[in-house]
C-alpha cells in the first residue's frame, strides 16, 4: 500500500505537465467529435486512444509503477487495449455514430474523471499523492462515457475489456483503500447493462434462441447480481 | 419397388441427412442406426461405411436388389445436439408414419433451418461455467469473478475468429493465450490466483469430441473414435500451447 | 456444513453443464434434464471422493453411471436422445485440469533434458497425469453408455413418439 502510493506519488510530479497537455487535448478531440464528427477527426480520436492506452502501460505502468508486484502484466494488459484501438483504426470498425438515448447517464461518465482528484482531494490527500485525470481509471470511464455517447455499433472487446479493469480496480478498493475506484464499478455496471440491451434490441426482429425477452431477462438478473454485490461492498467501505 | 432414378434421389437424401448428423457432432453408431431406420420406411436397405472426413454409401432396394453407390464429404458444422435430438426424432417419424420422400426433405430443411443459441446468451452462461468451474476447483469469490470476465473476453474472441472462418488450432492458441493473460492479473490481487488461471482456459477444453470419441470405441468403431480423440487431443495441445505462453511471459516457469 | 458442500458443489456442477452445454447448442427443453443430472452426478462422485475416499475414476465410473439412468428417464419424458442429455451432464466432470498438466510435463521434460532429477520428477508427472486423463474420460463414456447395453430397446427408441 506504501508502495502503491508512492509510485502514484512519483508519477504525478513526474509527468503533471504531459497529464494536462493529454487532458486538454482529450476535452478539444470530444468537443470536436462532437461538433464536427468527420471521418479526419474520428480517426484522431482513435489515434488517441490508443496513445491514451498505451501511455498507461508503458509511462504509467511500465516506468513509473516498477516497483510494484507485477507491474507487467497490466501493462501488457493496457498494450492489449491499445493494440484493439489501433487495429480500430486501419479496420474503422467503430463508426462513432451519435446515440442520444444515454446522454445523461454520458455526462455522468465524462465527470467522473475530474471527481476522482476532487475526490481524492476531498478525503484529506495532497497533490501528488492523489489521483488524479490519466490514470487507468479515469481512462476507463473516461472510454466507456465516450462508447455511450456513440453507442450505436461499439466495439465489444474494448468494453469487455474495462468491464474486467472495473473487476480489478474493485478488489482493489479493499487491498489499497482507494474508494475512488467505486466510482468506476458503480458506473460500469449500467453501462454494461445498456450496451447488451442496445445488442439485443439490434437483434430483436431476429428469430433467436432462447428468445429475445429470456435473454433480456438473464441481462437483468446479471447486472442485479453485481449491483447488489457492489452495494454490498459500498455499505462495508461505509461501515468500515 | 424404386425406380433408378428413385433410387438416386433417396440416397441423395439419405448421404444429406447422415453427412448433416455426422458433421454435427452425433456419435458414428448413432448416424448408422438413424439412416438405416429412414432407408427402411423407404424400402431400401442402407449400408455405410464411415470416416472422419468422407462416407461411403450403398443403398440397395430390397425388392429389385439393385445398389445405387455414392461417396460423400462430410462438412465440419458446428456440433448441435438440437439437431442431434430432432433429426433422430424425424427418422421415428419418417418409420412410423412411412413418409415420402418430399415430406422428409421439406421437415428436414424446416429442422436444419432452426436459429441456434444466440451468441450473446452462450457467452455469459459460458461465463458463469467457467466461474463455477473455479467455484470447484476451491477458487474463492475474487477468483471466480475474475475467471468470469477472463472468460467473457477469452470465448469472445473465439467467437470472433470463428466468424472470420481463422483455422481453429490458431483459434484455439490465441483464445487460451488471451483469457488466462487476463486472468493472470488476478497475481496483482490478494486471491487464489493460481487457480484463476488454470481454471480460465478450461471452458476450452473440447470434452464432446472426447466423450463421443470413447463411446465410438466402446461401441465398436474404433476409427471413428481414434480419429475423434486424436483432433480432440490436438486442441487440447492447442490450449496448453497457449497457455503455456501466458506462464512464460508472466513468470518465467511453467508449473 | 456436510449437505451445504454438497449442494453448492451440485449447484456449481448444473451451472457450469449448462454453460458447456450451450456451446454445443443442446435443445432448450433439455437444460433443465441437464442441469438436474449434472447436480446429481457431480454431487455423487464427490460425496464418494471426499468422505467415502474412493479414486477419482471409480468415483467418475459410478458417477456417470447414475447420469447415464438418469438421462434413460429423463430423455423419454422430453423425448431427447440418452447422447443429448448425458454429454453436457458429464462435461463438468472432463479432467481438463490433468488433460494440460500431461503437455506441461512435457515441455518440462524437454526443458530439463541435461537435469536428471528433475525429469524424473517431470516423467512421474507425465504418467501420473496421462492416466488420470484417460481413465476418467475413459469411465465417464463407459459408465455413461452402460444403461444403453442394459435397456438396448427403451435407449433406441427414446426419440419416437406414440403411435395414436
Amino acid at each position: 500500500m506504501e508502495v502503491f502510493w508512492k509510485t502514484i506519488a512519483q508519477y504525478n510530479e513526474g509527468t503533471w505537465i504531459a497529464q494536462i497537455v493529454i487532458t486538454v487535448v482529450g476535452i478539444l478531440l470530444t468537443i470536436l467529435l462532437y461538433q464536427k464528427p468527420t471521418l479526419l477527426v474520428k480517426r484522431l480520436m482513435k489515434g488517441y486512444m490508443v496513445f491514451l492506452n498505451s501511455w498507461i502501460s508503458i509511462v504509467y505502468y511500465m516506468i513509473y509503477c516498477g516497483d510494484r508486484n507485477y507491474n507487467y502484466i497490466l501493462a501488457i494488459f493496457w498494450g492489449i487495449i491499445a493494440l484493439i484501438w489501433l487495429w480500430d483504426l486501419i479496420t474503422n470498425y467503430t463508426p462513432f455514430e451519435r446515440y442520444h438515448k444515454y446522454d445523461k447517464l454520458t455526462y455522468i461518465l465524462y465527470a467522473m474523471p475530474f471527481l476522482y482528484p476532487l475526490l481524492s482531494w476531498a478525503r484529506g490527500m495532497e497533490f501528488p499523492m492523489m489521483t488524479t485525470c490519466v490514470m487507468p481509471c479515469s481512462v476507463a470511464v473516461f472510454t466507456i462515457g465516450l462508447l455511450l455517447a456513440f453507442s450505436r455499433k461499439v466495439n465489444l472487446l474494448v468494453i469487455l475489456f474495462l468491464c474486467h479493469w472495473a473487476l480489478i480496480a474493485f478488489s482493489k478498493v479493499y487491498v489499497y483503500k482507494i474508494p475512488e475506484d467505486l466510482l468506476l464499478a458503480s458506473a460500469t455496471v449500467p453501462a454494461i447493462y445498456l450496451f447488451f440491451k442496445n445488442y439485443f434490441d439490434q437483434n430483436l426482429h431476429k428469430e433467436t434462441k432462447p428468445s429475445a425477452k429470456y435473454t433480456n431477462w438473464i441481462l437483468i438478473a446479471l447486472c442485479l447480481a453485481i449491483g447488489i454485490f457492489l452495494s454490498i461492498t459500498i455499505f462495508h467501505e461505509l461501515a468500515g | 419397388m424404386n425406380s433408378p432414378n428413385e433410387l438416386k434421389e433417396i440416397t441423395r437424401f439419405l448421404l444429406e441427412y447422415a453427412n448433416r448428423l455426422m458433421g454435427s457432432g452425433v456419435h458414428t453408431s448413432r448416424v448408422i442406426r438413424n439412416t438405416r431406420r429412414i432407408g427402411k420406411s423407404l424400402d431400401v436397405d442402407v449400408k455405410m461405411s464411415l470416416f472422419q472426413k468422407t462416407m461411403v454409401v450403398s443403398v440397395c432396394d430390397i425388392d429389385s436388389t439393385e445398389v445405387y453407390n455414392e461417396v460423400a464429404i462430410i462438412p465440419a458444422f458446428p456440433i448441435s445436439f438440437e439437431l442431434n435430438a430432432e433429426l433422430s426424432a424425424l427418422s421415428w417419424e419418417a418409420y412410423d408414419n412411412h413418409l415420402p420422400l418430399d415430406t422428409l426433405w421439406e421437415k428436414y430443411e424446416k429442422i436444419i433451418a432452426r436459429p441456434k443459441m444466440d451468441p450473446l446468451c452462450t457467452l455469459f452462461l459460458v461465463g458463469f461455467a467457467n466461474a463455477s468451474f473455479c467455484a470447484l476447483f476451491g477458487g474463492d469469490w475474487t477468483a471466480r469473478l475474475i475467471v468470469f470476465s477472463a472468460t467473457l473476453i477469452g470465448f469472445y474472441v473465439k467467437q470472433i475468429m470463428q466468424k472470420k472462418k481463422i483455422n481453429h488450432y490458431l483459434v484455439f492458441i490465441v483464445s487460451a493465450f488471451i483469457a488466462s493473460m487476463v486472468a493472470s492479473s488476478a497475481l496483482t490481487l490478494e486471491t487464489t490466483a493460481e487457480i484463476a488461471i488454470a481454471t480460465s482456459v478450461l471452458y476450452l477444453v473440447p470434452g464432446v469430441p472426447l466423450l463421443n470419441g470413447v463411446i465410438d470405441i466402446v461401441e465398436g468403431h474404433v476409427l471413428t473414435g481414434c480419429t475423434r480423440l486424436i483432433q480432440a487431443l490436438l486442441l487440447v495441445l492447442c490450449i496448453s500451447v497457449g497457455l503455456s505462453c501466458t506462464l512464460m511471459l508472466i513468470r518465467n516457469s511453467l508449473l | 456444513m456436510m449437505l451445504v458442500d454438497i449442494l453448492t458443489d451440485g449447484i456449481f456442477a448444473a451451472v457450469a453443464a449448462i454453460g458447456f452445454g450451450a456451446i454445443s447448442d443442446p435443445p432448450l427443453r433439455a437444460f433443465p434434464s441437464i442441469a438436474l443430472l449434472a447436480a446429481i452426478g457431480h454431487a455423487l462422485r464427490f460425496c464418494l471422493m471426499t468422505y467415502l475416499g474412493v479414486d477419482i475414476a471409480t468415483a467418475s465410473l459410478c458417477a456417470s453411471f447414475s447420469i447415464g439412468m438418469g438421462s434413460l428417464v429423463l430423455g423419454k419424458r422430453i423425448y431427447c436422445p440418452m447422447t443429448v442429455l448425458y454429454i453436457p451432464a458429464l462435461l463438468p466432470m472432463i479432467p481438463g485440469m490433468y488433460a494440460y498438466k500431461i503437455v506441461f510435463s512435457l515441455i518440462m521434460f524437454m526443458q530439463n533434458l541435461k537435469v536428471p532429477e528433475l525429469q524424473e520428477k517431470y516423467l512421474i508427472d507425465l504418467f501420473t497425469n496421462s492416466i488420470i486423463t484417460c481413465s476418467v474420460i475413459f469411465m465417464l463414456a463407459v459408465g455413461a453408455t452402460i444403461p444403453l447395453f442394459l435397456f438396448i430397446k427403451r435407449a433406441f427408441s427414446m426419440t419416437r413418439h406414440e403411435k395414436k
